[in-house]
């Protein structure tokens, strides 16, 4: 089976880019952290809070989720890599409400079970995007974890079915059931 | 004897097209280029995908502060860490803003310049556009007509490749097409209701310069038809897009007329008083900053509007004590930028069940400017086009309410349908919008730094207020609901990246620099043909003006040299 680099370049060329092939080569690597340990960026206990809300906002379903995706570690080296001092106070402080508030609405979010973590987060996320106040480092996490999803090989390619050489723009595609 | 027939300072949009009509006429020519050499093997970033870039492509912020605060100011759609390399650090090329004033100059120092990071929307000049000035009586009349150019246009045209539609406007007149990118049906939609609600306006396809037939001649260049990937601020290895390095500086490299060197940044021209010719191309390399001087019978300048009324500025002798070719006073003056700003949107309804594939690369629709075109009651001069389109909004951003699978899937529809227009308004010459030297501070190769003083009139402010409200009828027009709008808070000066008129060409020598063969009045071996020579703005990009002055100006240029006049 190509891998998908092995692919592109066989299209570049069938199409005539031959300018191309070395353009595949060299591509940037990914400073993530592994998940469930304590982060570069994180201490243990926001790796884990960043890590159960990840796997709530986006579970496996047929598809992989924000786990299988590494999409903590993502947010990790996000935070070491490229931002700022005051993004990562900002964001510090985020989790820390976010914390605040899911304990005192379950006890104690992270032992929670599913059901109760499940209920405590709909209602936070709820309220954030109501216009509840106080709560744009919770949409900025939510944003964060979304993005970095679908910025991940497993987001891209089997959620979103993302197609490197499109080839042709279409205008006008129906939407059918199942689609 | 000279060391080169013609030295073309600058790659980019106009550099690249001076150097090749000027190689194919059988001259020797040298490209001096600034900035370090592109090779799209190595550099090109097109070809990466979504998670082989870190960061989500985010540039570092402590980055941008220190290096990007302009540029991305200015374009933080197209500063990524992918593409970042395309833009110069700030603090490398610093510039000065009068008090009060502000100014963007975004640019990319390297083969091809900024062809590389353009947007494309590709438009010819009408006839009224060559005229206005002097019916209205503002700046100065241009020394041409548009059917001097036209087969200009049509030589450019053919040979960079323009996707579009044969509209048969004249005040927006057709250019040579291949096939144009295909509305989406909500902007057939749109067009239908606004092309029956408001006579004589129109909604066409954006004239966007991508192969999507490609000729012969484009193939034998190694050019390949636009995939529909919309990755073009990377670069494109199927060269699909219109480039110096995709097009021009190939075909003239073929030609085995072309030198070029990089990292050579021009200091200055030497002046001979007794021949009354230009007489050397003082250069600094950026690297070493070894010094060296070239020769030529014949210097183009298309540094950039900008850095071509610096580099003439700083060009000082006896016989022009304020810059070369400068007896009129007006290099640096008039600089112009299109006006932006009147932004509105909204939400199309009734398209749900509908969605694209691909990514168109540019553009949607275009409305060609009807003001004072024709409708004639409008309490402003001249005019706008909006840009703009219909797509699906997508939710890929996480802000939507929503956790768990819902949530998820969410993703995967294309959600509603959002229509933006933003127009793009012509600049009216002011002699006292310029950019000047400073007395004292110095870049690291101990060359001035500039100081833009350039500020909107009231003719530009009216129109951008009065465009938000045409835009806002034309979005009810089209049964948009949700419509929003930035009240025209006006576009900063040099934000759309269109700079031009700082060496204005005219008729007469006291009042422009440059005669109507982009040939400067006082010099006749030194020619001009980037943006500089723009007498006014219209409300066109400009890209394929530029290089069609610059193909006619090459060959005439050519000419001469074969005549033996220079």
């Amino acid at each position: 089976m190509k891998t998908r680099r092995e692919f592109l370049q066989g299209l570049i060329v069938s199409v005539g880019g031959a300018t191309a092939l070395n353009a595949c080569s060299g591509a940037a690597t990914i400073a993530a952290t592994a998940p469930g340990q304590r982060g570069r960026f994180y201490t243990g206990n926001e790796m884990a809070l960043v890590s159960r809300i990840s796997d709530l906002i986006i579970p496996r379903t047929e598809t992989p989720g924000a786990l299988d995706a590494n999409v903590p570690g993502y947010l990790d080296g996000l935070m070491t890599d490229w931002a700022s001092d005051e993004t990562r106070s900002n964001h510090r402080e985020a989790l820390q409400l976010i914390a605040a508030r899911l304990d005192a609405a379950s006890g104690d979010f992270l032992s929670a079970n599913e059901d109760t973590s499940i209920r405590v987060l709909s209602e936070l996320d709820s309220i954030a995007f109501s216009g509840g106040s106080g709560l744009g480092g919770y949409r900025s996490l939510k944003g964060y974890i979304t993005q970095a999803y679908f910025a991940t090989e497993e987001g891209a390619m089997e959620e979103l079915k993302w197609v490197a050489v499109p080839g042709r723009w279409d205008p006008s595609v129906d939407i059918t059931a199942g689609d | 004897m000279t060391d080169f027939d013609a030295i073309v300072v600058g790659s980019g949009m106009s550099g690249g097209m001076s150097a090749k009509e000027l190689t194919e006429r059988g001259l020797k020519v040298l490209v001096l280029e600034r900035g370090p050499e592109i090779v799209p093997e190595r550099d090109y970033t097109d070809q990466l995908a979504p998670w082989q870039s870190p960061n989500l492509d985010n540039v570092p912020q402590d980055e941008i502060r220190q290096h990007y605060p302009k540029q991305y100011g200015g374009v933080a759609y197209a500063i990524k860490e992918s593409t970042k390399h395309f833009w110069v650090k700030d603090d490398e090329h610093p510039y000065e803003e009068a008090e009060g004033t502000n100014y963007d100059w975004l640019r990319g120092y390297h083969t091809a310049g900024r062809s590389i990071m353009w947007s494309r929307q590709t438009y010819r000049m009408g006839p009224q556009d060559f005229t206005a000035n002097k019916e209205e009586g503002v700046g100065v009349d241009w020394p041409v007509r548009y059917e001097e150019i036209v087969p200009w246009y049509e030589k450019v045209e053919t040979f960079i490749g323009i996707a579009g539609s044969e509209e048969g406007l004249s005040q927006l007149p057709d250019s040579v097409f291949q096939p144009a990118f295909e509305l989406t049906d909500a902007e057939k939609s749109f067009k239908q209701k606004i092309e029956t609600t408001f006579n004589g306006r129109n909604v066409i396809p954006a004239r966007i310069a991508h192969l999507t037939d490609a000729t012969e001649e484009q193939r034998s260049l190694g050019r390949s038809n636009c995939q529909s990937r919309n990755r073009c601020h990377h670069g494109c290895t199927f060269k699909a897009y219109f480039s110096s390095l995709n097009a021009t500086l190939p075909a003239a490299e073929r030609t085995g007329n072309l030198t070029i060197i990089h990292n050579a940044i021009v200091k200055g021209l030497d002046y001979d008083p007794a021949s009354n010719r230009v007489s050397g191309v003082q250069v600094i390399d950026a690297e070493t900053n070894e010094r060296r001087t070239y020769t030529s019978k014949v210097v183009f300048l298309n540094a950039s509007a900008i850095a071509s009324a610096i580099i003439l500025l700083q060009s000082k002798s006896e016989a022009f004590p304020t810059g070369l070719a400068n007896r009129s006073d007006q290099v640096g003056r008039n600089l112009m930028d299109h006006v932006s700003g009147a932004g509105v949107a909204g939400i199309m309804t009734g398209f749900d069940d509908k969605t694209v594939f691909g990514r168109r690369p540019s553009g949607g629709i275009y409305i060609p400017r009807y003001a004072n075109v024709t409708e004639n009651d409008k309490p402003y001069k001249r005019g706008f086009g909006f840009q703009g389109g219909a797509r699906p909004l997508g939710n890929a951003g996480g802000q939507i309410a929503g956790i768990g699978r819902d949530f998820k899937e969410a993703h995967k529809r294309p959600g509603p349908w959002r229509f933006s227009v933003l127009a793009f308004g012509e600049q009216l010459p002011n002699p006292d919008n310029r950019v000047t030297l400073h007395a004292s501070r110095r870049d690291r190769w101990g060359n001035p730094v500039p100081i833009f003083n350039v500020t909107y009139g009231e003719n530009e402010r009216i129109m951008q207020r009065e465009a938000v409200k045409d835009a806002k009828a034309m979005m009810e027009a089209a049964g948009c609901i949700n419509i929003t709008s930035n009240d025209a808070d006006l576009s900063k000066p040099g934000n759309r990246i269109h700079e031009m008129g700082s060496a204005r060409m005219g008729r007469d020598p006291a009042t422009s620099v440059l005669n109507g063969w982009c040939q400067a009045h006082d010099v006749p071996n030194l020619f001009i043909t980037d943006g500089a020579f723009m007498t006014s703005s219209a409300c066109q990009n400009p890209s394929l003006s530029y290089m069609a002055f610059s193909a006619r100006a090459a060959n005439y240029a050519a000419d001469l040299i074969a005549e033996g006049a220079l």
